[in-house]
């Protein structure tokens, strides 16, 4: 399952400000990322989370360093550059789900697809898997203002991987969601990384959600500062919710195969 | 809280600033209205009385009769009573007066002359000889007429003795010595003196004598010798002029209400030294009709103003609305604190003060600017009412009541406390409530001008003021109501499109929740701006339609005196257009004469030419051309030519004892078909030849028709001529006479214009035909000429002064004259097309039949008229022995010269100068001003509103943007969406406000124009939607839009960065 590295960070640098009054968000910042694998990101509100997973998907760009994603120098690119990175190899799921308000949950996701100009009955195939896959099925035409956080937020994964990317970003993905809703969504995020085979990155300061992850890295201070308990090849040891086979075990509301069980389902989100 | 206001003013100054602006249009516009109500209202009524001719502001007592011994008394009392009347003006009078008629016994026929004054004679009469009379010389000198001189053969240096007067109680002979002689000159009142200024009338009858007798005169004296000369004064007529270069307006109402008393004050003045006194002027008529013209100016004036007020209030309520919705947290966490909503609603009031203050220091300023460079643009700099920058009470109450009643619309929302869902729904119902009540009060506005068109007549119509603002509204609100569903189609199109940027537009333009307010003001805006455009065009096309109607003809020339022969080759030559004589008069239709000063009217020209000559638009695509022709004769009358100063002489003889005498009355046409009777003396029948001297005095003219009264000689009463029958005549008497043309060729009679032939015909005229036996009529050429020998036999039993008129004419009789008449003739008079019609057009009778039923007759609006051929008209005229063929003036159609006015002829319009002074005059300048301020001022509240909504709109949105971004649209492609997003809503509601200007144009817009006399226009008003106008209007309102929802949508897309991304929608 783990591959060769998808993302390459290298002395990332990235100051706000000038003078006496700047701020160093991130200072010569290096890792790497295997494709196919999740990985949490902590750190305490403003450590440098988001300036990080803004440069590592095009929406910042760094003072110094490199970042390369899927062999692409992002540094070097220019807006549309960016942008069609972030089309191609790159979604997000942002901690206030992002989704578009005057678009329904299909059509949220349909979204990444329109933008890649895929046929209608391409897309809405693909809308109703995804949408199955979150357990939103049913929710379909409702917009993100009669959804719960939940609900919203599974759609915004759903949305993240309607475009089949390489490095799905989630920065802070349940923030806005109580412990039992935040963790189905994180289990959701391992549920399809396991299965979609997209490498994600989660930022998250909810160190319940660190058992899901397959390595965590700390940012403190706009530094990385491994977490010691992952292992060689990058997993965590000794997690609960980790089996060998790299898939959650015996997580409340995940299946055995990998999707989401009733509750998850969207009726106990709210 | 004071503290609170001043900090978050300074914290939002760009938000204050903006709802400044938008705060001061609505005030500007009020006191630019109020300006143009106040200050230049005033001036116009000034400049308009100033710019009016003599004719319609002197003031004219017309005294009748009086005593030698009274003249001086009442012609001095009736100055002071003229004076008094236009005191608050300098008055300038002249008087003329004539006496009674007196004897002239050595005239060598029975005749009679008459004593005339004319104060300012210099400017009456061109000297042809001598000098002018000066007063108190024995015997008393006078000048006299070319004409006269001319048939009594005076020189300077005659001596003249008048016999007694003509009158109840007569004044002795006097003696008067001729010491000059004048020409009369055009345009100068001649045309009310006894003979016209003709000098001569051989045939005048006064009702003294049984025959006609001659008259000559005026023997003009000075007129301090008339007055005090003892002779008894026959008309005494004195006018004032007074000078109102430079009235005011209360001088001018004053001057109204005493000349409409003077009439009263005349006549206590004279008592019984007069028989009949009578003051007449235009001039009270002349400035009510002015306060007429200001009434609908002002009205219309203040429509616009409403609408502008409603315009800038919609903007403010906007803006107040969306400056809520930035405030609303503030609010929130104010009231949070235990901010009360009373203090709050302080705070509101403070700020909304202060921004009243402030819009009205800024709104008066430039109100007055704003006049003073609107009065320097046409048309108002064109009709003198061109002011500088100014500031006065009523401006300055309007604008601050303006800027207060705006404000309070701004603190309204930032009041609002209550649940959004509450809001909402209360909202919602209010909404649908205040959208029913305005459908229902347009419909009413409308139907109160549909059913009142000629307004309450009070000063400010409130109808008139608040209908179209209320239509626009309501029209828009409904309309808006109409957009979303027709977005929600285009949402339901957009669906299948692949990409993501179109349909993302039409979601965002369908789905979101978009403020009325803006989409009101947007739709109001466009609504406001064709409607102001549409409603120019159709007042100005109005105006055209009435100009043209009521001049008839693209040039009038009313004539104070009836023309000479050969006039029209004048007239032609000066204008260089196509002439026709006219005759437009009060005719009675059998026994209906019509309302008060309404008679039915005859107007008869050249149909022939009608194309060329007639103005006003026909309804159902029929033309003039059409119409003429089915008016005019088939073809023209020949008649006999009469070269230029040709010999005619007269020749008759009669069988029997009686003596008859015959009075030739020739009817002469001329190249422009105008008709002239010559009139010759009495010959009697004798057997000789008598010549007819001038008649033959233009190139180019026709002998048409020849009329022969044939008299008994039985003498004159009080003439001093007397050669009674001793025995009563009987029997018959057979009477042939031949008139011959010298150097007349009759081979082009016979072959003459237009092919008709020149077959002449005789008829023994009315109103005793069977006084004539057997008329015949034939036309000879000889050697010397043309002859046209006439017999007959009289009757010579009956009444000696009974008529017996032989009538000749060069065309059969015509039987019915064809007419066209008018819609309200044909309503009135119950007539249809086929009927016929007796008219009595002057004293003649005339049968005339219904040809076809026009919407107006021109140069007759709105009244009950008849159009007829004036070759058709004077044939009838003429058969009947009616051979003052009525001429009252020349139309010419297609001028290319504009010298006619120098002929002083008469009074010159011009459909050019009609118009003008419709759409341009002083009185009526100020509306489409106006409607030219409206245009600009519904197009900046519209952009400033969009500009206001769209910023508002992309910054509470900017999260959404930064979205975008994040789901990789590259900046472009996020601009497109935005663009075309608020561009799909943009048009439909541009497309709501055109549909709704368009209907406001085409209901209200007719019933709003009106005549300068307040009524409803003739014709009746067709709207006009000026496409290209319209066209550009929309493409430059839909390019401002777009240009400044572009710039609004370049700056927050680049402003929407990732830290939005972590922002909570």
């Amino acid at each position: 399952m783990n591959g060769g590295p998808l993302v390459g960070v290298r002395g990332v640098h990235r100051r706000y400000g000038s003078g006496a009054t700047a701020v160093h968000a991130l200072r010569d910042v290096t890792f790497e990322l295997a494709a196919g694998t999740m990985t949490a990101l902590v750190g305490r509100s403003g450590s440098g989370k988001t300036t990080l997973l803004n440069i590592i998907g095009g929406l910042d760009r760094p003072d110094s360093g490199t970042v390369h994603v899927d062999g692409t120098d992002v540094t070097a690119l220019d807006e549309d550059g960016l942008s069609l990175l972030r089309r191609e190899k790159v979604s997000y799921v942002f901690q206030t789900f992002g989704l578009i308000p005057v678009l329904s949950a299909a059509e949220n996701v349909g979204a990444p697809l329109r933008l890649a100009r895929v046929p209608p009955v391409e897309r809405e195939r693909r809308v109703a898997l995804l949408l199955d896959l979150v357990g939103l099925a049913a929710h379909a035409e409702q917009r993100p203002g009669e959804l719960s956080g939940g609900q919203q937020q599974r759609v915004a994964i759903a949305r993240a991987l309607a475009a089949s990317p390489r490095l799905l970003i989630a920065d802070e993905p349940t923030g806005q969601l109580d412990a039992e809703t935040g963790l189905s969504v994180m289990a959701l995020l391992r549920g399809v990384v396991e299965s979609e085979g997209v490498t994600a990155l989660v930022s998250t300061h909810d160190p319940t959600m660190l058992a899901l992850a397959d390595r965590v890295i700390r940012i403190n201070d706009g530094q990385l500062d491994e977490h010691p308990g992952i292992r060689s090849d990058g997993r965590l040891d000794e997690h609960p919710g980790t089996r060998s086979d790299g898939r959650l075990d015996e997580h409340p509301g995940m299946r055995s195969d990998g999707k989401l069980d009733g509750r998850a389902n969207g009726r106990g989100d709210s | 809280m004071l503290r609170l206001v001043a900090r978050r003013a300074r914290a939002q100054w760009p938000l204050l600033a903006a709802l400044l602006a938008v705060a001061v249009v609505g005030p500007t516009l009020l006191g630019t209205c109020a300006l143009l109500l106040t200050r230049t209202a005033e001036q116009a009524l000034e400049t308009a009385a100033s710019r009016a001719t003599p004719d319609q502001i002197d003031v004219t007592a017309y005294t009748v009769t009086m005593r030698g011994e009274h003249a001086r008394s009442v012609a001095d009392d009736t100055r002071a009573v003229l004076t008094s009347a236009l005191a608050p003006f300098a008055t300038t009078t002249a008087a003329r007066g004539a006496s009674v008629m007196r004897s002239l016994p050595r005239a060598g026929a029975p005749a009679v002359a008459y004593l005339s004054g004319v104060e300012d004679l210099p400017a009456r009469a061109q000297l042809a000889g001598g000098r002018l009379p000066r007063a108190g010389a024995v015997p008393a000198e006078s000048v006299v007429l070319e004409s006269t001189a001319r048939h009594l053969g005076l020189t300077v240096g005659s001596r003249v003795g008048l016999g007694r007067e003509l009158a109840d109680d007569p004044d002795q002979g006097i003696e008067v010595r001729v010491v000059g002689i004048v020409r009369p000159l055009p345009g100068s009142g001649w045309e009310r003196d006894p003979l016209a200024a003709t000098g001569y009338d051989p045939a005048y009858r006064d009702g003294r004598s049984a025959q006609p007798v001659h008259a000559y005169g005026p023997f003009i004296v000075d007129l301090a010798d008339l007055l005090g000369g003892g002779s008894t004064l026959d008309r005494l007529e004195i006018s004032a002029l007074p000078d109102l270069s430079a009235p005011s307006g209360r001088d001018l109402d004053t001057v109204t209400q005493a000349v409409l008393g003077a009439d009263r004050r005349l006549g206590r003045t004279l008592g019984d030294r007069v028989r009949i006194q009578r003051v007449a002027s235009r001039l009270p008529s002349t400035l009510l009709a002015a306060h007429d013209q200001q009434r609908v100016t002002t009205a219309a004036v203040l429509a616009v103003a409403a609408i502008g007020l409603v315009l800038t209030a919609t903007a403010l309520a906007l803006a107040g609305r969306l400056s809520a919705g930035v405030r609303g947290d503030e609010t929130a966490l104010m009231s949070a604190l235990g901010v009360g909503r009373g203090q709050l609603a302080g705070a509101a009031l403070v700020e909304a003060g202060a921004l009243a203050v402030l819009a009205t220091a800024v709104a008066i300023p430039a109100s007055s600017a704003l006049h003073a460079g609107l009065t320097r643009l046409p048309p108002m700099a064109g009709a003198g009412l061109a002011t500088p920058f100014g500031v006065n009470a009523a401006q300055v109450v309007s604008v601050a009541g303006g800027a207060l009643a705006l404000a309070a619309v701004l603190v309204v929302p930032s009041l609002r406390t209550s649940s959004p869902g509450v809001r909402g729904r209360r909202e919602l119902l209010a909404r649908s409530g205040a959208d029913l009540l305005l459908v229902a009060l347009a419909a009413v506005g409308w139907w109160q001008l549909r059913d009142q068109p000629t307004g309450s007549g009070s000063p400010i119509d409130a109808v008139r003021v608040l209908a179209p603002a209320l239509l626009l509204i309501a029209g828009s609100a409904v309309t808006l109501r109409l957009v979303w569903p027709a977005l929600r189609i285009v949402e339901r199109l957009a669906v299948r499109a692949r990409g993501l940027m179109l349909p993302l537009a039409a979601f965002e333009a369908a789905r979101r929740p978009q403020a009325v307010a803006a989409g009101l003001l947007i739709g109001l805006g466009c609504a406001a701006a064709t409607y102001g455009i549409g409603f120019d065009a159709t007042w100005q096309r109005s105006q055209q339609d009435q100009a043209d109607l009521s001049v008839g003809t693209d040039l009038a020339l009313t004539l104070t005196a009836p023309p000479a022969a050969g006039q029209g080759r004048v007239v032609g030559a000066a204008t260089g257009g196509e002439v026709s004589p006219a005759t437009d008069r009060g005719v009675a239709v059998g026994q209906w004469l019509g309302g008060a000063g309404d008679p039915p009217r005859l107007i008869a020209v050249d149909t022939t030419r009608a194309e060329a000559l007639l103005r006003g638009r026909l309804n159902d695509g029929r033309t003039w051309k059409a119409v003429g022709a089915v008016l005019a004769p088939p073809a023209r009358a020949a008649g006999v030519p009469v070269p230029a100063g040709a010999a005619l002489s007269l020749a008759g003889k009669a069988t029997g004892t009686t003596p008859l005498t015959v009075t030739p009355r020739l009817l002469l046409q001329d190249a422009t078909g105008l008709r002239t009777p010559c009139t010759g003396a009495p010959v009697p029948l004798d057997g000789r030849a008598h010549p007819l001297p001038d008649c033959a005095t233009a190139e180019g003219l026709r002998l048409v028709a020849v009329s022969l009264p044939f008299a008994i000689a039985t003498g004159n009463v009080g003439t001093g001529y007397s050669n009674a029958l001793t025995e009563p005549p009987a029997g018959d008497s057979r009477v042939a006479v031949t008139l011959t043309v010298a150097g007349a060729d009759s081979a082009a009679s016979s072959a003459g214009a237009d092919s008709e032939v020149a077959s002449w015909t005789a008829t023994s005229a009315g109103p005793a035909p069977g006084q004539l036996g057997t008329p015949a009529v034939a036309l000879t050429g000889t050697a010397a000429g043309a002859e046209l020998k006439m017999t007959t036999t009289v009757a010579l039993k009956g009444p000696p002064d009974a008529a017996r008129t032989l009538v000749a004419t060069a065309f059969p009789a015509p039987g019915p004259v064809p007419v066209a008449v008018s819609a309200r003739f044909a309503a009135e008079a119950g007539a249809r097309r086929g009927a016929r019609l007796d008219l009595t057009v002057g004293l003649t009778p005339v049968q005339v039949s219904v040809a076809e039923v026009l919407p107006a007759v021109p140069s007759a609006p709105g009244a009950a008229a008849v159009l007829a051929d004036f070759d058709a008209l004077s044939r009838a005229l003429a058969v009947s022995g009616d051979f003052d063929v009525p001429v009252d003036a020349w139309w010419v159609g297609r001028p290319t010269g504009g010298e006619v006015a120098d002929l002083r002829l008469g009074s010159v319009t011009t459909r050019a100068s009609e118009t003008a002074r419709l759409t341009g005059g002083p009185l009526r300048a100020g509306l489409p001003a106006v409607l030219r301020l409206l245009v600009p001022a519904a197009v900046l509240l519209m952009i400033a509103g969009i500009v206001l909504h769209v910023t508002f709109d992309l910054r509470a949105r900017a999260v959404e943007v930064a979205r975008l971004r994040g789901l990789g649209m590259t900046r472009r492609e996020i601009r497109a969406v935005l663009l075309g997003q608020h561009v799909g809503i943009l048009v439909p509601l541009l497309a709501a406000g055109a549909v709704v200007g368009a209907l406001a144009t085409r209901l209200v817009a007719p019933l709003l124009v009106r005549s300068d006399t307040g009524s409803a226009p003739v014709p009746e008003v067709l709207s006009v939607w000026p496409w290209a106008a319209e066209a550009a209007l929309l493409t430059g309102l839909l390019a401002g839009c777009a240009l400044a929802v572009s710039v609004v949508v370049v700056v927050q897309a680049r402003l929407a960065d990732a830290a939005h991304l972590r922002v909570a929608s």
